[in-house]
């Protein structure tokens, strides 16, 4: 931990007139994998979510760590970095309201690659058991968030598997 | 053996003097029951008769002195029958105890604990009231009867033998009734026995009940059970109120007889009228010692039937107990022979066939081989946890089965798959080998409290190590972050520590000044002007730990002085409030997901209150203008009491009500010096707080929930401060002090194991038997006991050791591939796999 106090970093404890899970709901409304599910359930979800804040410069998880967790971004950046022998891929930045580590979601397994806080970085999560749980109790859902997280993994990985011959983004 | 002794010589051989004393008592009691008699017959004949006052009066007090003495010292021989009786008692359950103990395991494998524990408390709990009165009571009654019986002939010897006449027949018909009744309780006893094992296994296999629902199916076995018990309890009570009823309508005959005869000779004029009265009336008093003997016959013959049934059953020959005490144990070097080893159960089944092997001092033999394969039967036989049938274990030349327990124990070192952690604190589980150590050649069983005597036969020089030698053993086994954990965890006591608190706090000002900041993300430290959202609402209020249980929550929402205080600064209102908003979230949100608690783990309602505050929230919507009442106004005032901003976010608190929070905040502590000031230990940064863990003081706030790895780091700065400042091992002793809970059940499985191995390493065995006991490890444990026994103990203590993973037995001297109870190839891991034989199989897994 390199940074000292940001007083403009206050995240997660708040207080005001809305609550965290309303505003946990909005943002789940925004993101593809889960806007289509029936909003008082999608409400349950945001229930079991939590914030997770990161300072800048710092790992949400390393590559090769067992984290069992989905991330939306709140607020801030984050980049994808994927290590190899002899060098180290920037895979991607993310934004504001963009969803990664989903893979975590469905499986017990090490990560595919890390994720670094470009900026101070809020995001929503969501653990696998919860997930699962939600799978058990909203049965007529499952398919339906699964095939959109399914997708949203598969793009990544193509997206991986172009990356290791691409040699525009690699660093030395 | 204990098992074999008579009921009756319990009574018999044990205190001679008490019961000779007793004796003494009954005959002057029996003597205090016949004196009124006469005095009542002189009252009448001399006093009366003669208008003598002075005899009268004089008759009278010795009546009266009869009967207090007479009642007297039957409360006193109540009271000695009672202390002999359950002394004796003490005595019987304790060397029962003591030889069940010695039983060898075998015995245990086929009974039941339920079994060994309605023998020991139940079954035997009735015998201790009969052994007591067992002498005294028949002699009581049958030298009253014949006192009685006695005058009654000096009054008329006619009469008295024609009512004393019903008598013998009585004793012809009770006993045969009695045979019945005692067939009866044997059968009971039986029966209870079952029911009891049968309970003791459901309640030990409660998952799977539960898991498979399986209600019925054991609601209708344990009907059975209970139906059979109804039935011999009823048939039971037929035979014994059949006795009762014998008795008594044998005992009305006599006054017919009185009055038939009687009646016809007073006619005749040859037996007056008062001799009859006063006959009835001696003969009414025979009633009470001979209903009296009944029951004592009766009882003889319940504790007959509980003590042999009982007796019977721990009749398996114990263990040969050590007959020289005081001689120093022998200590072994661990060299090994096994030649035709043979062990049988079931009268014809070998787990164990024909095995032979060698193995020095101080080498290291791993048995490895397919589940049933009777690996872990052989390290249980070279322990002696089971004998052997035939074939030979030499242990320096020394036959095993030969060898005294005492020398066994003080050298062999038996760790289990799934050791046994007894209920108390981590210290006592890891001394407990020790500890056996100082006191197994020790005859003494604690039943007379001989406890002293013994402590002076005990050894000079005690086996339980000093407090570093087990320190250092908690850090070789890998144990030494946990108990750290633990001793964070803990609340400290402070009358058990006192000199710690400053220490702490000073400790607690250091990590603040270091890192304070830094952890600022972390961390939500206790800053009195702040609000906590990690903590809950009404701490946030009173900003402090109550000293007494009305100031605890739940119960603070109701006491008056905080009302009051609510109140008076504007806070009952929008706590209410806030609380209905609370409560009606919740409710919607979590209503439909009541059946698994796991939704509830964010919620300010736990799931058996949900129907509560959903009737609740219902009858605010019915009745929107209507005044709340009490009733209602508490619960929803604890429910906002109980809001953690930072992890109930159905609902945000209002800044207005938070700013007003803050306000109070100072305010309730001035109120509280006012009317309460012991009442609360308010959060200052220079005061211990005694309700919470040693982490949170240190910590002086909680850590925040939304930072990846926060406890992690959190724990190992304050680790590392606690080793700068030398209080580490203040801490790890307090970790030491952890109650492990019933069965070590909380403690990992993992846990467990380590503290088992400690344990038995503590002892510093010269031959260490491990059977599977690093199954439960992950990896990095599981190398790290790997290295102590390769680096430590190789040379210096013979290690056999039965292992699943076979990645784990490459160092070893040898090993020994088993199958159905045979040593099929034994050699060096290389050795063994160029053979390709089976062990090249459990390798490749084949």
């Amino acid at each position: 931990m390199t940074s000292f106090t940001d007083p403009d970093f206050q995240c997660g404890c708040r207080t005001g007139e809305s609550s965290e899970l309303d505003e946990n709901l909005e943002i789940l409304r925004q993101v593809p994998a889960f806007s289509g599910i029936p909003i008082e359930k999608l409400r349950v979800y945001a229930y079991l979510s939590r914030r997770i804040c990161c300072r800048e410069g710092a790992y949400l998880f390393h590559q090769g760590e067992r984290d069992d967790r989905g991330y939306i971004i709140v607020s801030g950046k984050a980049r994808l970095v994927r290590q190899y022998d002899d060098h180290t891929a920037f895979l991607e930045t993310l934004k504001e309201g963009d969803f990664f580590g989903g893979l975590a979601l469905l499986a017990d397994i090490k990560r595919l690659f890390g994720a670094r806080a470009l900026t101070n970085l809020e995001c929503l999560t969501l653990d696998r058991r919860s997930f699962q749980k939600l799978l058990m109790q909203f049965p007529e859902l499952a398919i339906k968030v699964l095939d959109a997280m399914i997708r949203r993994i598969a793009r990544m990985e193509e997206k991986l598997l172009s990356m290791r011959y691409d040699d525009s983004s690699i660093s030395p | 053996m204990i098992t074999q002794k008579p009921l009756f010589s319990w009574i018999f051989r044990r205190y001679a003097g008490l019961q000779l004393l007793l004796l003494a008592i009954v005959l002057v009691m029996v003597f205090a029951r016949v004196f009124p008699l006469e005095m009542q017959k002189r009252i009448v004949n001399v006093a009366i008769r003669f208008k003598d006052y002075h005899s009268l009066y004089l008759y009278c007090a010795l009546y009266l002195g009869a009967v207090v003495l007479a009642g007297s010292l039957k409360y006193l021989i109540n009271v000695l029958q009672h202390y002999i009786g359950h002394k004796i008692l003490l005595e019987i359950r304790s060397r029962l105890y003591d030889h069940i103990l010695h039983i060898p395991l075998p015995f245990f494998r086929r009974t039941p604990s339920g079994m060994v524990i309605s023998s020991i408390t139940s079954e035997l709990s009735t015998i201790g009231d009969f052994l007591g009165g067992a002498l005294a009571v028949p002699v009581v009654n049958l030298l009253t009867l014949i006192a009685f019986g006695g005058y009654m002939i000096h009054l008329n010897p006619l009469l008295a033998l024609l009512s004393l006449a019903i008598y013998p027949v009585e004793i012809a018909i009770i006993p045969y009734l009695q045979n019945r009744f005692n067939r009866l309780n044997r059968e009971r006893i039986d029966t209870t026995r079952t029911m009891s094992n049968h309970i003791g296994e459901v309640v030990g296999g409660m998952q799977e009940v539960h898991g498979n629902g399986s209600y019925t199916i054991e609601n209708r076995k344990f009907a059975r059970f209970a139906r059979e018990l109804f039935r011999l309890r009823y048939r039971m009570s037929l035979i014994k109120f059949g006795i009762k009823f014998v008795n008594n309508f044998f005992q009305s005959l006599g006054p017919f007889i009185l009055f038939l005869v009687g009646g016809y000779l007073t006619i005749q004029g040859s037996f007056d009228l008062g001799a009859l009265v006063a006959f009835l009336s001696a003969y009414e008093k025979l009633y009470d010692p001979w209903k009296e003997l009944m029951d004592y016959y009766q009882a003889l013959q319940d504790a007959r039937v509980r003590y042999t049934r009982v007796m019977e059953y721990f009749h398996v020959e114990a263990e040969a107990r050590e007959d020289r005490p005081d001689r120093s144990p022998a200590r072994l070097r661990g060299d090994l022979e096994v030649s035709g080893l043979v062990y049988t159960v079931d009268k014809n089944v070998r787990l164990l066939d024909q095995v032979s092997l060698d193995l020095p001092s101080g080498g290291q033999l791993a048995l490895v081989g397919f589940s049933g394969s009777g690996k872990s039967t052989l390290a249980m036989v070279l322990g002696r946890i089971y004998n052997y049938d035939a074939g030979q274990v030499l242990w320096d030349g020394r036959e095993l089965k030969r060898m005294s327990k005492v020398d066994l124990v003080h050298n062999i070192g038996f760790v289990p798959q799934h050791p046994f952690i007894f209920n108390g604190t981590l210290m006592e589980n890891l001394l407990y080998g020790c500890e056996a150590l100082d006191t197994v050649a020790l005859k003494e069983t604690a039943w007379d409290g001989g406890g002293t005597a013994a402590r002076e036969n005990a050894p000079q020089s005690s086996r339980v190590p000093d407090r570093e030698t087990v320190l250092n053993m908690i850090l070789k086994v890998g144990l030494f972050d946990d108990v750290l954990r633990l001793g964070l965890n803990s609340t400290l006591s402070a009358r058990r520590h006192p000199e710690l608190l400053p220490r702490l706090v000073r400790i607690r000002q250091m990590f603040y000044h270091q890192w304070g900041e830094e952890l600022e993300d972390l961390v939500e430290f206790f800053h009195s002007d702040r609000y906590l959202h990690y903590t809950d609402l009404g701490c946030n209020l009173t900003f402090g730990n109550a000293n007494r249980h009305i100031y605890e929550p739940p119960h603070i929402a109701e006491q008056p002085l905080f009302q009051e205080f609510l109140t008076e600064n504007g806070l009952m209102t929008p706590l209410v409030d806030f609380g209905k908003n609370l409560a009606q979230r919740t409710v919607t949100l979590l209503e439909d997901l009541r059946d698994d608690p796991f939704f509830f783990q964010k919620s300010p309602i736990p799931p058996e209150e949900l129907d509560l505050y959903r009737e609740l929230v219902e009858w605010t919507e019915r009745n929107p203008l209507s005044p709340l009442g009490p009733v209602r106004r508490n619960r929803l005032l604890r429910l906002s009491l109980r809001f953690v901003a930072g992890e109930h976010k159905m609902v945000a608190l209002p800044s207005e009500l938070e700013k007003k929070i803050l306000e109070a905040r100072p305010l309730f502590r001035e109120k509280m010096k006012r009317k309460d000031p012991e009442g609360f230990t308010f959060y200052r940064p220079t005061e211990y707080i005694g309700n919470e863990t040693i982490l949170d003081n240190i910590l002086f706030g909680r850590l925040k929930l939304n930072r990846p790895g926060a406890v992690e780091k959190v724990q190992d700065l304050v680790v590392s401060l606690l080793g700068r400042e030398d209080i580490m091992d203040e801490v790890m002793e307090i970790g030491l002090e952890f109650q492990v809970g019933s069965s070590g059940d909380r403690l990992s499985g993992g846990q467990k194991q380590k503290t088992a191995l400690a344990r038995a390493l503590l002892k510093n065995p010269s031959i260490l038997i491990l059977d599977e006991a690093t199954a439960g490890l992950d990896n990095a444990s599981q190398a790290r006991i790997g290295n102590l026994l390769e680096n430590e103990y190789r040379g210096k203590c013979t290690l056999i050791s039965v292992a699943h993973r076979l990645d784990t037995v490459r160092h070893f001297d040898a090993i020994a591939a088993m199958k159905a109870g045979k040593i099929m190839e034994m050699g060096s891991y290389e050795e063994l796999l160029e053979r390709k034989g089976i062990f090249y199989d459990l390798v490749h897994g084949s």
